[in-house]
């Protein structure tokens, strides 16, 4: 195995980055999670481990993210979180305090959009408003400004199907944002967006992460999103879901996306390769499986 | 606009609106031209002969009746044979003896011809005077009718009989019809169709006779009827409607009600609404309220089960969604599951009050009769079934208007939904203008 780049190791960290995850490190547990495990019942009365012991603590105004390959149960992990499913062990804290249900303390943002379609865009975001208790005049001044800070003040009346899928997705993250929560849950929210919108919607939510004070669990399967987006990623094996480490990203910010191709991003990426796929490379010996003809460039 | 060589036919392609209204308008066009050709043309099908003249022998037909195209030269047969042996008793110098009865019998089959060529009125059905001077006037030739003709084999007939009766008076006179037997009128008629399949100028004619007549004295009238039935289909479905509608949405948001209600319900809706009739009509009555009852039984189970299922089908993760944005219980119930499902359950309620439409019959006939059915019901046993027709179509238009009514409101009342495709009434409207466009365009010009 020979590269071509001779990578730093992921773990040095310039003087910068490490006084800035020092002093994350500092501030109060927003959210931990201990030892969590979930177990299904399949229909032959088997059971299967989603996720097993899995112990976290994400400080406030960290930008954590869970990376794994598809079917490692991260998808059921922050549904967990969210209130949305109920752990078989352990336990989730939000502020200390263990959660119970799904409640306006933690936003989320589904890969779906899941915008009530028959709400405009500003109706979307006074939903969340009024049900706290927020009166509607209140409420459209908020919901308002949260649109605003999204980038969408033009498109506040207009309805959900007629936004793009990008536009609809900064619609649900101000109305996950506009109840104030501590924790804002992001479950593979760009799944669905093309490359370059994903691009753009990276950079917003930075922006955004930088104006608003909220601690962000992001979901996903991209390396590169994970790294480019975070302060630290919770990497997680399949079958069942269990840490494998906690990376600690050594990007300095404000992020940008020259950094993609940074010697720290690619040592980072490549030590996450090697603890998602660790046996990667022997099995591309046994590839190709078909002998193929080589066909030149001179067909006719 | 659409290129010329898009084809037809192309495998689950939606067809340009130009066309698709074409083929709506054909899908209408093809079964009444089928209608209009075995109607119209002669030569198809028309097993009947239609009487204008009938007969008085073995057997008696009046005008109107229908009889077999195989058995109508049996009777011709048997009039001819009749009057050849009155003819020949008569050249022999010993004439049969007539009865009176039977030569008024005879001298009345002219007048239902006579009416309907106007010479006589349906009241002069025992005028035998009035009658007995349109023999004579068509015996000299005075009178030639003409809507329907009588065969010349007829009008010999005629001046036969009259030479014979004018022998003995010029005018009327019954004691004077007892001296000889007169010869018999021979049956005539045209091809037509069985009653059953009246032509549709005969159901058009009909149906417009029908609303515009006064009712007979303590019936009523064609637009009594009608409001009588809407009120049975409307007010069973808005009933059903105000049941289904909350246990509905309760049965398909909370497991709870569901495995409370929906057992029950899937096993009632296979007891038929018609065989609870008698019970209804037992607890409420003989008049309007056991009809409703009977659309409401018909149509409750079914509408409840689709809304609960149509409830069910609400995209579950914007019930997650709102719950993690502090929405919860009623709220939840109130601003994501109702709005959610409001165009599915309007597009249900609209298949309901189909439902609704085809119990009315059934429940108009239990009780007292009564509204359309009633009219249904009692010209169809007298076989006038070109009364029966009219009021058949009445009610599908009447149901087919008010779903295409919904289906071009839908949009309009819900404008978060994605525009569709427009409906077969949109669509029409559009072909319509399509077909006029080339008129418009050429107008403007000049």
């Amino acid at each position: 195995m020979s590269t071509v780049l001779e990578l730093p190791s992921y773990l040095k960290q310039s003087p910068e980055v490490a006084a800035r995850l020092a002093r994350l490190k500092a501030r109060p547990v927003e959210l931990e999670v201990k030892g969590l495990t979930k177990r299904f019942m399949t229909p032959d009365g088997g059971t299967v481990t989603a996720l097993k012991e899995i112990n976290l603590s994400v400080h406030r105004r960290e930008f954590m993210s869970v990376l794994g390959a598809s079917g490692c149960g991260k998808s059921t992990f922050v549904r967990i979180v969210a209130g949305l499913e109920t752990p078989t062990e352990g336990e989730v804290l939000l502020g200390g305090k263990a959660i119970r249900g799904p409640g306006p303390d933690r936003g989320m943002v589904f890969q779906g959009y899941t915008l009530f379609p028959w709400l405009s865009v500003k109706q979307n975001v006074m939903f969340g408003l009024e049900a706290c208790g927020s009166s509607p005049t209140g409420a459209e001044s908020d919901a308002l400004q949260w649109i605003d800070l999204v980038g969408l003040a033009k498109f506040a009346d207009a309805y959900p199907h007629q936004l793009s899928g990008g536009m609809k997705q900064r619609v649900a993250i101000a109305r996950a944002l506009a109840n104030q929560p501590p924790v804002m849950l992001m479950d593979e929210p760009y799944g669905a967006l093309d490359p370059q919108t994903r691009g753009q919607m990276q950079s917003y939510l930075l922006q955004i992460w930088e104006n608003v004070d909220v601690t962000i669990l992001f979901i996903t399967h991209d390396l590169d999103e994970a790294i480019y987006l975070s302060d630290r990623i919770l990497v997680l094996s399949p079958n069942p879901g269990q840490v494998l480490e906690i990376v600690e990203v050594p990007l300095s910010h404000p992020r940008s996306p020259e950094q993609f191709l940074s010697p720290e991003f690619l040592a980072t990426k490549q030590r996450i390769e090697e603890l998602i796929h660790p046996n990667k490379h022997a099995s591309d010996d046994k590839l190709p499986m078909i002998r193929l003809t080589k066909v030149g460039d001179d067909v006719n | 606009m659409r290129s010329p060589k898009e084809s037809w036919f192309a495998i689950s392609r939606q067809l340009s609106p130009g066309r698709a209204a074409v083929l709506t308008a054909w899908s209408f066009l093809l079964p009444l031209s089928i209608w209009c050709v075995v109607s119209y043309v002669p030569f198809i099908w028309h097993p009947d002969v239609k009487l204008e003249v009938g007969s008085t022998g073995a057997t008696v037909y009046t005008a109107g009746d229908h009889v077999g195209k195989d058995y109508f030269p049996t009777l011709l047969a048997g009039a001819r044979d009749e009057n050849a042996g009155i003819a020949e008793a008569a050249a022999a110098g010993e004439p049969i003896k007539g009865s009176s009865r039977d030569n008024v019998k005879l001298l009345r089959m002219v007048l239902p011809i006579a009416i309907s060529n106007g010479v006589l009125t349906p009241a002069d059905d025992t005028n035998d005077a009035a009658i007995y001077g349109v023999w004579r006037r068509l015996a000299t030739g005075d009178l030639v009718m003409s809507s329907p003709a009588l065969s010349e084999e007829n009008l010999s007939v005629i001046r036969d009989n009259w030479a014979i009766m004018s022998a003995i008076s010029e005018t009327y006179d019954k004691s004077a019809l007892e001296k000889q037997k007169l010869l018999s009128l021979i049956p005539q008629g045209k091809p037509a169709n069985p009653v059953y399949l009246p032509a549709p100028h005969e159901v058009l004619i009909q149906g417009y006779k029908s609303w515009t007549e006064e009712p007979a004295e303590g019936r009523s009238s064609m637009g009594e009827r009608l409001r009588s039935s809407i009120i049975v289909v409307f007010g069973g479905f808005l009933l059903a409607a105000l049941v289904s509608l909350p246990l509905g949405i309760v049965a398909g948001s909370y497991d709870f009600f569901s495995k409370l209600t929906e057992p029950f319900l899937d096993f009632f809706r296979y007891m038929p609404a018609p065989s609870f009739a008698t019970l209804l009509v037992a607890i409420f009555g003989a008049h309007q309220s056991p009809k409703l009852a009977l659309v409401f039984i018909g149509t409750l189970p079914h509408l409840c089960l689709m809304i609960t299922k149509t409830t069910r089908m609400l995209d579950p993760s914007l019930l997650e969604a709102a719950q993690t944005l502090g929405s919860k219980r009623f709220h939840l119930l109130r601003k994501v599951v109702v709005p959610g499902i409001v165009p599915a359950v309007y597009n249900d309620l609209r298949i309901a009050l189909g439902w609704a439409w085809t119990w009315l019959v059934i429940a108009e006939l239990i009780g007292v009769k009564s509204g359309l059915t009633e009219v249904i019901d009692t010209q169809g046993t007298r076989r006038n079934f070109d009364q029966v027709f009219p009021v058949i179509f009445l009610i599908g238009i009447i149901g087919f208007a008010t779903d295409q009514f919904l289906a071009w409101l839908r949009p309009k009342l819900f404008r978060w939904t994605e525009p569709k495709a427009p409906g077969l009434m949109g669509r029409w409207f559009g072909g319509v203008q399509n077909w006029f466009e080339p008129v418009l365009v050429a107008y403007r010009k000049g």
